[in-house]
């Protein structure tokens, strides 16, 4: 075809007229095609997908081709090519074809990578959104059973001889299962879950796999791989990966693909296992720190309330404790107190302080050789962090209560009144674990039936709040709020002061508070004695 | 003069005696702040005799605060500087009257040098 200047172009040049035969093609055409010929039918020659777009576009008469979506693809001997039509003056067709096969390849490829990007991104946010290790379990196996796999289980480290496993068929829901097995049966799993050295995959014989890695209704196994969840110095656990027989087996690419995934999966589970740790040493210390509750001992009321600073906080600053007499008839001891500073810190001296005093409980009598020992013990040359705090000792004569009151420099006890009086206790005392040496004054006072002494910390008095939001809830106006609780019950008027401080406060951060109340019980005569003599009573 | 959102401190020394005038409240996030500015005071002077910390100007004081006073009474102490609490306003002397620790913040005793 020398009259063709296209004749030796480099891409295939196939025209075509408006009744479906060659017309003409240039030699790089007829290699690709080798039966085109002119006048051959373009169906003999062209395979259906180009047939069709020339019928469809070959009509008699010059015009225009129609604006499309893109060019029009299509295979051709086993590769890709773009078809570029032109419309000659008699309304034939030449099409010219582009191989873009390598291109497409490309395409395909980035495709995936965006794919896989977008998958490990979703890991990562689903994974590290959750510091919940049951979770991150089935997390991991739910998106490896997804994308990676026909079937996924994630194992955690075992406790014991138990092996926690999460299995997940595709499409299915994770299942947590509790195996004693030993990982060390399976090649490769041993290594992965104690994660020191670091293992690479490895392929298993799905013939070796024992029964209990292999999901009910699964089917026979094509191929298994098992990966290591790397974890933050800890072995996370390991993952492993199960296709059906009729699927392909693993590619390189893939099982570096299940490694960058492995790796995240590795980071949230270890992460939520050591938050585990330690919210389990929180809630240990907590159980221990955590106020008593209290009740009615040998005939006296107790209630107390305490309200941490914050939610995330649990364990403050704020303490109480009420220690029973050791011998009846003899004084319970009542300690409540404010440590500075808040937080774990704060936590810790609280601790020190209660079981300090837990230990001092022999000498409950003598307050002030108490603080004195507490103070003593409490003093360190690297800070003065210091405690203030109130001891009580309370015990029932007859009908009333005797107190002996004891200020470490904490704002006096308040005593409510049956008429409503409220008297501030005359006790007053350096604070503790600062200074080392310390001074402290005893009140002694007795609680008529219904009357009540209140011991409190600052976080009530200092709560911030009221109808224009910056006053302090005050001691006065304590002191008025007591006065309308004579008679009440020790939980009662603990109940009201707490709420009285919440409503005052508002949604208002606050200092932690405590309150306690000892309360003379109201007493009613037996009426199997007469209800004239002085004898026996009832608390 | 070093400032924080909530204290500010101005320094002014005599060949002798320093005087630190603190402006704000003195807390949880502050007390740190009052507790470097006199110890570095106190290694940069050894001459020094007396520690005026000019109260005036303060406002709350809560715990970690006092706490902060009572390591600056330690270290003024051990140093064998006298320190002075001037100008206290009532609330701070109602603080360190119910702590106990007014006594012993306005007349510490001195080590021997």
């Amino acid at each position: 075809m020398p009259d063709l200047p296209w004749g030796r172009a480099p891409y295939p040049v196939l025209v075509a007229d408006v009744h479906g035969a060659v017309v003409r093609c240039n030699d790089a055409a007829g290699l690709l095609l080798p039966a085109a010929a002119p006048g051959t039918p373009l169906t003999d020659v062209a395979p259906d997908w180009l047939c069709a777009a020339h019928t469809a576009l070959s009509l008699p008469g010059p015009h225009a081709v129609p604006d499309t979506e893109g060019p029009l693809r299509g295979v051709i001997g086993g590769r890709c090519f773009e078809a570029h039509p032109t419309i000659r003056k008699d309304g034939s067709v030449a099409w010219w074809l582009v191989d873009d096969t390598d291109h497409q390849l490309v395409r395909e490829a980035l495709c995936m990578e965006r794919g896989r990007t977008a998958f490990l991104a979703k890991a990562s946010n689903v994974l590290l959104s959750s510091l919940n290790l049951a979770r991150c379990m089935d997390v991991t196996a739910q998106m490896a059973a997804e994308s990676l796999a026909d079937a996924a289980l994630a194992i955690a480290p075992a406790r014991g001889q138990r092996l926690p496993v999460v299995t997940c068929l595709r499409g299915g829901a994770p299942v947590l299962s509790t195996l004693t097995v030993d990982p060390d049966d399976v090649p490769g799993l041993g290594e992965a879950l104690r994660g020191f050295p670091p293992v690479p995959s490895r392929w298993i014989d799905p013939a070796t796999a024992p029964a209990w890695m292999v999901p009910e209704g699964f089917g026979p196994v094509g191929s298994i791989v098992i990966t290591p969840l790397p974890g933050h110095g800890v072995p996370a656990g390991a993952l492993i990966l199960l296709r059906r027989t009729e699927n392909a087996a693993f590619r390189d690419e893939e099982e570096v693909f299940a490694r960058l995934f492995a790796a995240r999966a590795g980071a949230a589970m270890s992460a939520a296992r050591l938050y585990a740790e330690q919210s389990t040493i929180t809630d240990v210390l907590m159980r221990e720190l955590l106020p008593p509750v209290l009740h009615h001992i040998s005939g006296v009321d107790f209630a107390g309330r305490y309200r941490p600073s914050a939610d995330h906080e649990r364990i403050g600053g704020d303490f109480y404790d009420v220690h029973p007499a050791a011998v009846e008839g003899e004084a319970s001891l009542v300690s409540l107190g404010d440590v500075c500073g808040k937080g774990l810190e704060a936590a810790v001296l609280t601790g020190k302080i209660r079981n300090t005093l837990h230990a001092l409980l022999p000498m409950a009598d003598d307050h002030q050789r108490m603080l004195g020992l507490l103070n003593t013990a409490l003093l360190s040359s690297h800070h003065t962090r210091f405690a203030t705090l109130v001891l009580a000792s309370a015990v029932r004569r007859g009908n009333v209560v005797d107190l002996k009151l004891t200020s470490g420099g904490h704002p006096s006890p308040l005593i409510i009144r049956a008429d409503g009086t409220v008297e501030e206790a005359d006790t007053h005392g350096t604070l503790i674990g600062a200074i080392p040496n310390i001074s402290s004054h005893t009140a002694s006072a007795s609680l008529a039936p219904g009357e009540s002494c209140v011991l409190y910390t600052d976080g009530i008095t200092e709560a911030k709040g009221g109808p224009m939001g910056d006053a302090l809830f005050g001691e006065e106006r304590l002191k008025r709020a007591l006065s309308d609780c004579a008679g009440m019950p020790a939980e009662g008027i603990v109940e009201h002061i707490q709420m009285l401080a919440a409503q005052w406060l508002g949604n208002r951060p606050h200092d932690d508070m405590a309150v306690v109340v000892i309360s003379a019980p109201r007493t009613h005569h037996l009426s199997a004695v007469n209800g004239h003599t002085r004898g026996r009573f009832t608390a | 003069m070093t400032t924080h959102p909530h204290l500010r401190l101005t320094t002014v020394d005599a060949q002798d005696s320093v005087r630190i005038e603190a402006h704000g409240d003195l807390d949880h996030d502050s007390a740190g702040l009052l507790l470097r500015e006199v110890t570095d005071q106190l290694s940069a002077r050894p001459a020094m005799t007396d520690l005026h910390l000019l109260c005036a100007a303060l406002g709350t004081v809560d715990s970690m605060g006092l706490s902060a006073l009572l390591m600056i009474g330690r270290r003024t102490a051990a140093a064998g500087v006298r320190l002075h609490l001037d100008d206290r306003p009532a609330k701070l002397d109602r603080l360190l009257r119910l702590t106990g620790t007014l006594d012993h913040l306005t007349a510490p005793p001195l080590t021997p040098r």
